[in-house]
């Protein structure tokens, strides 16, 4: 089917929540407000590493004005996103792991009144010694950071596939290398907030149900967490996520704010929100860890990969959070991008005195990817290949599965790489720019929702429900959350385009556990995947049953209707045909969702008698009929990834199969100035293959997006650390790019019409980001011919490698360290290299290095 | 981040205003822009029991030209008037490119000239919330007894970060100070310390009320260059003010500024040893450059190397030396 | 803290509120008015999220204090819609892909109609700088320029986009 065959489906049409924002009238948690309602704000440790003696909270509790303060001992269970990693307290129970970990939280009447009462709580705390360094972490037998976790290690995959020795054996020419990618965080535009209140149960008199708001990608995962901590039954916790301003990982799991502003709500026995900071946001965090990529690959020289070697090492934080996935998709992604025999993986996740980190857009594949797209381009220039042709050699040849188990149905991949190639000029211009500028190539890929859920069980990954009235309107149900990449419009855009009616029909409810059906949430790019699917089935199954009535009434079998632009019609009536664009401006929906039918149903009907049975009946017709037939209208549909998806047998093959997986290819071009050692992107050409993009200005949107977001990891974004202090935790400091330096970025859109994605589709929100950083490097290279192994490409960074290449005045502007062949993460791995004194730590601080002499200006 | 509790005074005249400042000179700030006293107030660096907020002062906005007798600019005047004037632009285009960069459009549309030239000093071991800053143990500026930049010594090092005063110490500008004892006039050179804390001579009770340009620098070609990531948004992290004059393709008069490098903005001594007389060339930009570098003494109190912020006073400064001579094609600074 | 009476004019609409005086006009607007469109989001002046016009000038209303304000006309994401419909700007935000979480829509939005009321015609390096106050982390600003070139268009023909 071609896009012309639908009449919803691949248009661009405006999110359907679009209005909400531009006016303002829009609400997100923090705009929420209840009577009696008080803010709760937290007290954080000052420590990284510390033991809790003893919290006072006497003089805190006496100040007007504060109604409850609580500690860890209000809610000691602990829990976490992963049921392996259940590590976390909502507030300190014995111990606090990072500056900014959670101690204590006073609800009071105002903000200033709480900022006051937090000034007199009173901590003793016995200062332990931290660990900042993954790699020095991993030696340490005593003052773990978790008991159980023998040195600090969280978790390690060894994992063999093939025969690595073998394939290296075979290569021509093999390249080995270590590569940096510092640490960055999701910033996304809305701070976190949580409101919480409970209702007095009309039986017992006392608190009973719980409502949470929260800006959550995760509202189920929220609800199971809360009735763990809470000890409450789940079916007494209902979650609402109200518009939620950016996600992009940093919300996908349950952030501590959420559980204590319910613990403070039940204290307090009044509504409590608690909205954070953004310092608060950035000790959340949840983000990219920083990562050591030691990465040996081989090729023919013909350019064939023979096998690959990863050894990778991410610095954690204190907390597992989705660590344990995090450090899987670093492994399981090397494959399904190409073809490449023989893998060898060994991953390492540390646990470190630093806020912990999570998921973030493109979960775990980001820096390995920006190191493989890297020395491929390293081995293409050694074998004199060009590095789209080297890329085009290794090839997948789909339909297949992966040597470590994905299977892959639909690949994109050689349209995107000749896409990008052809509107970027590639042969004509690459090399052939004048010195300063260059051309450089990547690609990467995502998976479309996780195959495994992390909660192991045979539930469906989405459920929808669809209920039709008399009305005509269509209600659909949704348990999926929109977070911003257009959730809602893609749920009502399926539901339309299914049932033939207008996009104005369509009412969405979602992501309130009481009303909607389990929806695992928006995280791992499923949604349009997965909650799409069963939003299709939902819709499928009561049109039959609309089908059924419409066919009576029209005399033929149900396979003869047609159902489209708001008309059931047997083949053979001449209504059937495609829309004008009048017709489509016309079914819109009104400013005030009015949809006309209701009025003209009475002489609809007369002029039924008069005509007799007939050829094709209005939409809401057929869904009278249709009520009238079965008694009510409620459609239902669900979605769990197929077996063969779900992957192979192995320790940790759990992570990584995916339904589908998405492509992307880009080329970016850049101009470096080698005074300054400043790298501008000037363009992106961004291929990527969404299966089919059922809204190509969202699906654009998104693919920019990522881009961007990755420009932004590429050069600009890094969280500077010193003595388990956060340098930058804000967004004047962690610099997000500003329009000023924000290049073009030119989406296309590659359509492989995956099997059993809903009308083809599958992700388009994550998979670009992952492309932009290598592609960002090679063209550095084409550009003035260095390699920098480190990110981000900060200007000090490149003048460095570029200084070392000249016979200019030796100045050492990155602290002995070498961009283009880092060895370790600095203790403060940064653009920062603060030779200053930092906080006191504990005497025995393995991490403390000894304080180098220190010239402090020279005056 | 709610702000600390204050009283608020908004005096109608500037008679009312030097007036509560003298009366509450001990414990009393003035809010004009409010972009660099509110932000850091939430971040309790400030809690005064009184904010005099001036934004009401109409007879501290605006640039007048007084012919023969230069420019003067109010103190409130906002640094988007400053980057839009014409007047500004055609006859002191080193100031209009300074304000031009100054943070972002929005915040050049509250911040005001005085602000600039009054801005705190910046480190990223001050500029942070309580919280944070109780995690290390305070510094030398505020609550604590130690510069974590230089620890050896008992000195601040913050850095200062407007933008505008690098242009306005090479137009030798001049600043009036109003209090209830009467106005002084004194050099903007003469208003910093040089140290990270206190970095200004502003009295208490003193009240910035107004700079003036010479008429003699009218119509210098002049330069601002600015270091940020960022093309937006961004304090500098390194800033270059030029000003020169020619006279049959020779350098009459030159003055080099260097911002966001040292605890106060500084001209750079020697250069008019240095550059007049002589044609700019490559050699001569050099050397004027490697002068400016050693100018500059950057610490780590912001992003990137110091020695990485300091070559770049060295590449500015020649870059610019050359463009205004004509021997650079001109490129946009960002 | 003892709160003062003050007049604020919002809209089109004086208001008299009761505030402490250290209250940030962000959070009159959000508190005590009610109109929560204008957001906050960084807490040190850096992101735009909470621009609003004052005196027709686009300012941080974060950075301002309520107080401080009384005796000028402030306009707000709420006083931009016309006659309950969109506003051009507002409608081609939402079809050209400008708004994705919407967070940071509404400061963008009161920048976006500052820059219009003064230029009708900005170039695209205009556009860039005026957006340049405002940080978004969903769209990368590319959809956000069609957005405005669309709108500009529909103020020329005097309607509504069709696309």
């Amino acid at each position: 089917m071609t896009n012309d065959d639908f009449s919803i489906i691949g248009k661009p049409i405006a999110m359907v929540d679009a209005a909400g924002k531009t006016t303002g009238a829009g609400k997100y948690t923090d705009d929420l407000t209840m009577s009696g309602m008080l803010v709760g704000r937290i007290l954080h440790s000052p420590f990284p590493h510390a033991r809790i003696k003893h919290i006072d909270t006497r003089r805190a509790e006496k100040v007007e004005g504060v109604v409850a303060v609580i500690t860890g001992k209000d809610a000691p269970t602990p829990y976490g996103i992963l049921p392996v990693g259940h590590d976390e307290h909502a507030l300190a129970v014995d111990k606090v792991r990072y500056v900014g970990d959670n101690v204590a939280c006073v609800a009071a009447i105002d903000e200033a009144t709480a900022d006051q009462a937090l000034e007199l709580i009173d901590v003793e705390y016995e200062v332990l010694p931290a660990y900042f360094d993954p790699e020095e972490a991993m030696k340490a037998e005593t003052n773990l950071i978790h008991e159980n976790k023998l040195n600090n290690i969280e978790k390690d995959y060894h994992h063999v596939f093939g025969d690595p020795e073998k394939g290296f054996a075979e290569a021509d020419c093999v390249a080995e290398a270590r590569y940096i990618a510092n640490e960055v965080t999701h910033a996304a535009m809305e701070p976190h907030s949580t409101l919480a209140a409970f209702e007095i149960d009309s039986q017992t008199g006392k608190p009973g149900r719980l409502t949470v708001w929260s800006s959550t990608q995760v509202p189920y995962y929220l609800q199971h967490k809360l009735a763990l901590v809470l000890e409450m039954p789940m079916a007494q916790i209902r979650v609402i996520k109200p518009l939620v301003g950016g996600g992009f990982g940093g919300k996908s799991e349950v952030i501590p704010l959420e559980i204590i502003a319910a613990i403070a709500s039940r204290a307090a026995r009044a509504p409590v929100k608690i909205t954070y900071t953004r310092e608060e946001v950035f000790w959340a965090h949840r983000g990219r860890p920083r990562t050591i990529i030691d990465l040996k690959t081989g090729v023919t020289k013909d350019g064939r990969i023979t096998a690959v070697k990863a050894r990778v090492v991410q610095d954690g934080g204190a907390y597992c959070s989705y660590g344990v996935v995090t450090i899987l998709y670093s492994g399981a992604l090397l494959g399904a991008l190409y073809d490449i025999p023989h893998i060898q993986y060994d991953g390492y996740r540390v646990l470190t005195n630093k806020p912990a980190c999570g998921a973030m857009r493109g979960h775990g594949t980001v820096n390995v990817r920006f190191a493989f797209e890297t020395q491929m381009d390293e081995l293409a220039a050694k074998l004199n290949l060009d590095p789209a042709e080297i890329r085009q050699r290794n090839l997948l040849q789909a339909p297949c599965v992966t040597i470590n188990g994905l299977r892959v149905q639909s690949y994109g991949l050689p349209e995107c790489i000749e896409k990008t190639v052809e509107r970027s000029g590639w042969k004509q211009r690459k090399g052939k720019l004048p010195r300063g500028r260059g051309l450089g190539i990547a690609c990467s890929h995502y998976v479309s929702g996780a195959a495994n859920s992390i909660i192991r069980s045979d539930m469906p990954h989405s459920t929808v429900n669809i209920k039709i009235d008399r009305d005509g309107g269509v209600v659909v149900y949704t348990g999926a959350s929109e977070i911003g990449q257009g959730s809602d419009t893609m749920t009502a855009q399926v539901a339309a385009e299914t049932l033939g009616c207008s996009l104005g029909r369509i009412k969405i409810v979602a992501a309130d556990t009481d009303l909607t059906p389990i929806d695992i949430g928006s995280y791992s790019s499923r949604v349009t995947f997965m909650a799409g699917n069963a939003t299709l089935r939902a819709a499928e199954q009561i049109k039959k049953q609309i089908a059924v009535a419409a066919a009576r009434k029209m005399n033929c079998p149900v396979e003869e209707l047609i159902f489209r632009n708001d008309v059931v019609s047997r083949k053979d009536a001449s209504v059937a045909r495609a829309p004008s664009p009048a017709d489509l401006a016309e079914n819109q929906p009104t400013v005030s969702g009015h949809v006309d039918g209701q009025i003209l149903r009475g002489s609809l009907q007369q002029k039924r008698k008069d005509e007799g049975p007939k050829t094709s009946m209005s939409f809401e017709e057929a869904v009278v009929a249709a009520i009238d037939f079965h008694g009510a209208l409620t459609g239902t549909g669900s979605y769990a990834p197929p077996p063969a998806a779900r992957g192979g047998k192995h320790k940790g093959a759990g992570v990584g199969p995916s339904p589908a997986y998405s492509y992307s290819a880009q080329v970016a071009e850049v101009t470096v100035d080698e005074d300054t050692g400043e790298v501008t992107v000037h363009k992106v050409w961004a291929a990527h293959d969404c299966g089919r993009a059922l809204n190509p200005v969202s699906v654009e949107g998104q693919i920019i997006g990522s881009v961007w977001m990755g420009m932004g990891q590429a050069l600009t974004e890094e969280m500077v650390w010193k003595d388990g202090m956060l340098m930058n935790p804000g967004l004047l400091e962690y610099r997000s790019p500003s329009s000023v330096e924000s290049p073009e970025v030119e989406p296309i859109i590659v359509e492989s019409i995956d099997p059993e994605g809903p009308f083809g589709a599958k992700e388009c929100s994550e998979g670009s980001l992952a492309a932009t950083i290598p592609a960002i490097s090679n063209a550095i290279y084409d550009a003035v011919g260095i390699r920098l192994h480190e990110a981000p490409f900060t200007p000090e960074r490149v003048l460095s490698a570029l200084r070392a290449k000249t016979a200019h005045k030796k100045i050492d502007l990155t602290e002995g360290v070498d961009p283009t062949a880092p060895i370790h993460f600095r203790e403060h791995g940064g653009a920062l290299w603060f030779r200053g004194k930092g906080p006191e730590r504990h005497a025995l601080d393995p991490a403390r290095r000894e304080t180098r002499a220190e010239t402090g200006g020279d005056d | 981040m709610s702000l600390p509790q204050f009283t608020l005074l908004r005096p109608r005249t500037l008679q009312e205003a030097v007036g509560a400042l003298g009366k509450h000179a001990s414990n009393i700030r003035v809010l004009a822009g409010g972009t660099d006293l509110i932000p850091s107030m939430r971040q309790k660096l400030f809690e005064p029991k009184y904010v005099l907020d001036i934004r009401q002062l109409a007879e501290l906005k605006g640039v007048y030209h007084h012919p023969g007798g230069g420019v003067s600019i109010g103190a409130l005047s906002t640094l988007t008037s400053v980057e839009h004037s014409e007047f500004l632009r055609k006859h002191y285009p080193v100031l209009s490119e300074a304000a031009a960069t100054v943070a972002s459009p929005v915040l050049r549309n509250m911040g005001t000239i005085g602000g600039n030239i009054c801005l705190d000093t910046r480190c990223l071991w001050y500029n942070q919330s309580l919280t944070w800053r109780k995690g290390c143990g305070f510094c030398i500026k505020k609550d604590g007894d130690l510069c974590h930049v230089a620890p050896g010594g008992t000195k601040c090092w913050a850095a200062f970060s407007g933008d505008t005063p690098a242009a306005l110490l090479c137009l030798n500008a001049e600043i009036e100070l109003a209090s209830e004892s009467g106005v002084r006039r004194m050099p903007l050179r003469d208003f910093y310390t040089g140290l990270g804390d206190t970095y200004r001579t502003l009295q208490p009770a003193e009240l910035l009320t107004r700079v003036f340009l010479p008429e003699s620098l009218a119509d210098y070609r002049g330069a601002y260059r600015k270091l940020r990531v960022r093309g937006s948004i961004d304090y500098p992290l390194a800033g270059v003010a030029v000003v020169m004059k020619r006279s049959n393709g020779q350098v009459a008069d030159v003055q080099i500024a260097l911002t966001a490098v040292n605890p106060a903005p500084v001209l750079v001594k020697g250069i008019q040893q240095l550059l007049h007389g002589k044609a700019v060339d490559d050699q001569l930009a050099d050397a004027a450059a490697v002068l400016a570098a050693k100018t500059a003494k950057p610490l780590t109190t912001s992003a990137l190397t110091p020695e990485y912020r300091r070559e770049m006073i060295r590449v500015f400064t020649k870059r610019v030396l050359l463009e205004i001579s004509g021997q650079w094609p001109v490129v946009s600074g960002r | 803290m003892k709160k003062e009476l003050i007049e604020l004019r919002v809209n089109g609409r004086s208001h008299e509120l009761a505030i402490e005086p250290t209250k940030l006009l962000l959070d009159a607007l959000r508190q005590d008015l009610q109109l929560t469109g204008s957001k906050r989001a960084c807490d040190d002046s850096s992101c735009g999220a909470c621009t609003v016009l004052v005196d027709g000038i686009p300012m941080l209303s974060c950075t301002m204090l309520a107080a401080s304000c009384e005796g000028q006309e402030i306009t707000t994401i709420e006083g931009v819609s016309e006659h309950g419909s969109l506003a051009a700007i507002q409608k081609a935000y939402g079809d050209w892909g400008g708004a994705q979480c919407g967070f940071c829509t509404p400061g963008f939005i009161m920048t976006v109609k500052f820059l219009l009321s003064n230029n009708s015609d900005p170039t695209e390096a205009e556009v860039r700088s005026a957006l340049s106050s405002n940080l978004c982390r969903c769209t990368g600003y590319s959809q956000m320029y069609q957005a405005i070139k669309a709108a500009i268009e529909a103020e020329q023909k005097g309607m509504a986009v069709v696309k």
